[in-house]
């Protein structure tokens, strides 16, 4: 390991010579993203609930959701890519897409609507409730509740829901295996 | 081989000479982790030797001071301008002392209050 | 007796990639005294855990900084979970294991980058970056992200492999072992760079411990440390053996980064070999409380997270003891006896890392 040479490096340097170069004309010949690559996060609007859960969940505060306004807006120059909002969306309307956001001069908001058609869709409005009757206190749409607000207590028999907490997301209901919860 | 974080609890007149021995027995200062507690702070000094890895704990009101370690342990300056300057430790004597400027920062203290 | 002249060294200096100041005190050429400084890029990161939960933290955790990011995402993950009593399925913790050893390939090619562009050995340098593409294309591939890869979570690791990738890692690292020959053969033979680097900047086994020294610097020394034996992620049960040089200087710190380059293209081809099939992520229910230390081996040397939990979904305290911190010292006892010319390698050969100091 210990020998000195000289030279070392002309053989590379004179192969590099008569190579074509290791970069590409990058505007003018476009880069490939792989599949998986976080570019920029993509909303399929008509999808989304406003439940609010990518704004909580975003490190940098990029998000902001208005409920009434059925909005969804993010400021492009403070995501940093994370992928965490994806992650949180209960309706999965959310994902990261390959490919950068392309530079500007100022710092911009981009702002999604929701149609008008969808302001009040079904899995959306209100709060989960419980119907005695059927549940079975299994605890399983308190395990699936994103928010924690689902307490259940198979001992006692109690089904508790903390308003303040729930989002109004509709994981509950969909994961009742006794169908006993409605959105109200 | 695991990683086990052993704490042990010490009182400020047994810390200056249980870091001597640390420093005799051969041990490798590893961190300096300062935390402000509702009762002043809680410095955390931890060694390591081989695999092992000891951490001292040493509560310190609000307004104690606390002798440097730089004497025996000279590569612990940084770490301890660092406690000093973002939670206030009163920590004197230390081996250069930066006198709350090594970040630069304009707030003073700006770790000692939790939100 | 000369006279002595102080002379300001960076934090901007066309060799040096890190923002650190030093005030060296020369008599004549040589460097008597050093006194670093930083605090350029302090942005208080280890305070945010009181704004952001746990959970989210991962995130910031990562970006603490670029090179190092993996490291700082498991590293805070598995304190975490060791506050927590989670136990993180296989194929998770094999998973971490492949991807920290990538990063640690693509670390180390950018300090040796680095290096031969402070000896102004300008094409070496290209090539080393030229190979470090290919392993942050494979980062891309796998993580979708070059430099930044949030895949770690409480719990385990967001994104799963398929075999085709598993494939990929293994033609790749195949294909880059075959190029990095001549480029080890270069730095360790040839004529110009050991005249840079032999002799130069000794660091003894005695001042390595007592000065606190860490990775690469203290194994160049002759201490047998590599914090991956501890057995965290899924190095228990792989060969890991701490690469060993017993010069102590540049040279041999040089030599010992281009062996572990070796030695994770070893890793990443015995992981695959193992790794088993099933989940990649197990669940995490409430929140930690609890405090706990944990160690784990970055490219650049041991690092230590600290998370102190109160049973909330906010830490109460985390504090990140990074490579750098611990090198600095070292560095300084090593510039002083050096000539003014040597500086920068000198700086250089501690793979110095500010934003991960400063957090």
């Amino acid at each position: 390991m210990d020998k000195t040479r000289m030279f070392t490096f002309a053989g590379r340097v004179l192969k590099n010579l008569f190579h074509k170069p290791a970069t590409v004309q990058y505007p003018f010949q476009p880069a490939n993203y792989p599949e998986r690559m976080r570019g920029h996060v993509v909303i399929r609007i008509e999808d989304c609930i406003s439940c609010g859960l990518c704004m909580r969940a975003c490190p940098s505060g990029a998000i902001a959701v208005d409920r009434q306004a059925g909005t969804w807006k993010i400021a492009r120059f403070d995501c940093v890519q994370c992928g965490s909002c994806v992650l949180a969306c209960p309706k999965k309307c959310l994902h990261m897409e390959k490919g950068y956001t392309a530079p500007d001069i100022q710092k911009k908001t981009e702002t999604f609507t929701k149609p008008a058609a969808q302001a009040a869709p079904a899995a959306g409005g209100g709060k989960p409730a419980a119907d005695a009757d059927k549940c079975v206190y299994c605890t399983l749409c308190a395990k699936k509740c994103p928010q924690q607000a689902i307490t259940v207590d198979r001992a006692a028999k109690i089904w508790k829901l903390d308003a303040e907490k729930c989002v109004g997301c509709g994981i509950c209901a969909g994961a009742c295996p006794k169908k006993a919860i409605e959105m109200k | 081989m695991d990683n086990r974080s052993e704490i042990r609890k010490i009182t400020m007149a047994e810390f200056f000479s249980a870091v001597v021995h640390m420093k005799t027995e051969g041990w490798r200062l590893a961190q300096i982790c300062a935390n402000s507690v509702p009762q002043g702070y809680e410095m955390s000094y931890s060694f390591c030797k081989g695999y092992q890895m000891v951490t001292l704990r040493l509560e310190v009101g609000p307004d104690e001071e606390v002798a440097s370690i730089t004497q025996i342990y000279p590569c612990a300056f940084l770490q301890e301008n660092e406690a000093k300057e973002l939670f206030g430790v009163q920590i004197t004597k230390i081996q250069p002392d930066y006198r709350d400027k090594l970040y630069r920062i304009e707030e003073s203290t700006p770790f000692r209050k939790k939100e | 007796m000369s006279t002595r002249s102080i002379v300001p060294f960076g934090p901007q200096h066309p060799v040096l990639p890190e923002p650190v100041h030093l005030d060296l005190v020369l008599e004549d050429e040589m460097v008597v005294d050093a006194v670093p400084s930083i605090g350029y890029i302090h942005r208080g990161l280890e305070k945010l855990v009181d704004k952001r939960d746990f959970k989210q933290y991962v995130y910031i955790a990562e970006r603490v900084c670029g090179i190092c990011s993996c490291g700082h995402g498991l590293g805070y993950c598995q304190a975490v979970e060791q506050v927590m009593g989670i136990e993180v399925p296989d194929r998770a913790r094999y998973l971490r294991t492949i991807w920290m050893e990538m990063s640690r390939v693509h670390s180390h090619l950018l300090w040796l980058g680095l290096l031969a562009d402070a000896m102004g050995f300008e094409s070496l340098f290209m090539e080393s970056w030229r190979l470090r593409e290919k392993i942050l294309d494979l980062f891309d591939e796998t993580t979708g992200g070059r430099i930044i890869h949030s895949v770690n979570q409480v719990g385990g690791v967001q994104k799963d492999m398929d075999q085709g990738m598993l494939d990929d890692i293994l033609r790749v690292t195949r294909d880059l072992e075959k190029d990095m020959k001549p480029v080890i053969d270069t730095f360790l033979q040839d004529y110009t760079v050991q005249s840079r680097l032999k002799g130069v900047g000794v660091l003894s086994k005695e001042d390595a411990i007592g000065l606190g020294a860490v990775g690469p610097m203290l194994r160049a020394s002759g201490v047998s440390y590599d914090a991956r034996l501890l057995g965290y992620a899924a190095y228990g049960e792989l060969s890991v053996e701490p690469v060993l040089s017993t010069e102590g200087d540049s040279y041999g710190r040089c030599a010992v980064r281009l062996q572990e380059i070796l030695q994770s293209f070893a890793l990443i081809r015995e992981a695959i070999g193992k790794i088993p099939a099933g989940p990649v992520s197990a669940p995490v229910k409430g929140n930690p409380d609890g405090e706990y230390f944990f160690r784990i081996e970055q490219p650049r040397g041991e690092a230590i997270y600290y998370v102190k939990c109160n049973g909330t979904k906010n830490l109460e305290r985390f504090r990140l003891r990074t490579p750098t911190t611990s090198n600095i010292p070292p560095m300084v006892q090593l510039l002083k006896g050096s000539q003014l010319a040597d500086v920068p390698l000198l700086i250089l050969t501690i793979d110095p890392c500010v934003s991960c100091t400063e957090r």
